[in-house]
């Protein structure tokens, strides 16, 4: 049932949109990459600190990993017409079927105005001692209003480092928003990503 | 005698109705409503925790604008209705603001044919400032 849920619903990457939201916001976010199924809900305590559990599945093990999810908002810089963010990540917990405890880190750095965007997070995982980068480039054609879908067209480079080998992956991906949902799609005909999320 | 009202009339008509300056953009703003310059607002989800955020304030008048509030992306403000009877407090507004996770540089509240402005300083301290009510009615 939690693989047809999965299958059904997500196909992305955890890297959409800010880690941490506006104080007592919640958060839904799926997502699906080529490594990773990741589902997470959290509540921002307050502006800088959101709390939640997630639960991530290996695609290629089929490991599953219960989590709770720590993000932190280090510093933002906020501008007219744009803002810059770094953030700390983490994630503590188990696997699901040996109970061996696993963690994550990692460090998320953005820039974005109503036009461009640029992100890099860095990720390790414990349980299989890789280290995953994510970088985005992302441009908006067109500025539209708060209550109109926005559109953007994201470059994606995946770099993943894992047994003493590296491997890359490219996606241009499509990013659709509009208010509180965000609902991300990308290809590169090999690979999907998928990704959606709520705030609320 | 009668100059004297009219003189009152015209000044009181003006006070309850005015025009604000936002990143050169003219804003109207009419008595019990704010309108702030809102530093970082990039996206509409942005904008959604601000709304969020005011929604659970008791001195949101509601029936303005979008249950009490206007977002504009792109000119980086937000304006609210205010409920006449509540006593504003200008540090609140700007806290709702900060817990979405921006900053205000600018605040002007008219309340009680009464026009003021505030300014963050650099330790991002809210401060009234000097504001002639007559002749900076369109600051």
């Amino acid at each position: 049932m939690f693989r047809i849920f999965f299958t059904l619903i997500i196909i992305f990457s955890s890297v959409s949109a800010h880690p941490v939201i506006f104080k007592n916001g919640k958060v839904f976010w799926i997502t699906q990459n080529p490594s990773f199924n990741d589902i997470r809900f959290g509540i921002s305590k307050t502006s800088n600190w959101l709390i939640g559990g997630r639960i991530l599945q290996d695609r290629k093990t089929d490991e599953t990993f219960a989590l709770m999810n720590n993000n932190y908002l280090v510093k933002r810089w906020n501008n007219k017409n744009s803002q810059a963010n770094i953030y700390l990540l983490s994630s503590v917990g188990l696997n699901t079927e040996n109970s061996e405890s696993m963690a994550t880190v990692g460090i998320h750095g953005d820039w974005e105005n109503r036009q461009f965007m640029v992100m890099e997070m860095l990720e390790y995982y414990s349980y299989n001692n890789a280290w995953v980068s994510n970088t985005r480039v992302a441009y908006s054609p067109f500025k539209v209003d708060y209550s109109k879908t926005s559109a953007w067209f994201i470059a994606h480079y995946r770099v993943e480092y894992h047994n003493d080998s590296y491997s890359y992956m490219f996606f241009p991906v499509i990013r659709l928003f509009k208010k509180n949902y965000l609902f991300e799609l990308g290809s590169n005909g090999k690979n999907s990503f998928l990704s959606f999320m709520t705030h609320f | 005698m009668k100059k004297a009202i009219i003189l009152f009339l015209l000044l009181s008509f003006g006070l309850s109705q005015s025009k604000v300056s936002i990143q050169d953009k003219e804003i109207e703003i009419n008595e019990n409503e704010a309108v702030m310059e809102v530093l970082g607002m990039v996206c509409s989800m942005c904008a959604f925790g601000i709304g969020e955020g005011f929604s659970k304030t008791d001195f949101i008048d509601k029936s303005k604008f979008s249950d009490g509030v206007s977002v504009d992306i792109d000119a980086q403000y937000v304006q609210l209705g205010l409920l006449e009877s509540a006593n504003i407090n200008p540090e609140k507004i700007v806290q709702v603001i900060q817990d979405a996770g921006y900053d205000v540089s600018l605040l002007f509240i008219l309340q009680n044919d009464k026009l003021t402005k505030f300014g963050t300083d650099k330790l991002g301290i809210l401060q009234p400032i000097a504001f002639n009510l007559t002749s900076d009615r369109s600051n």
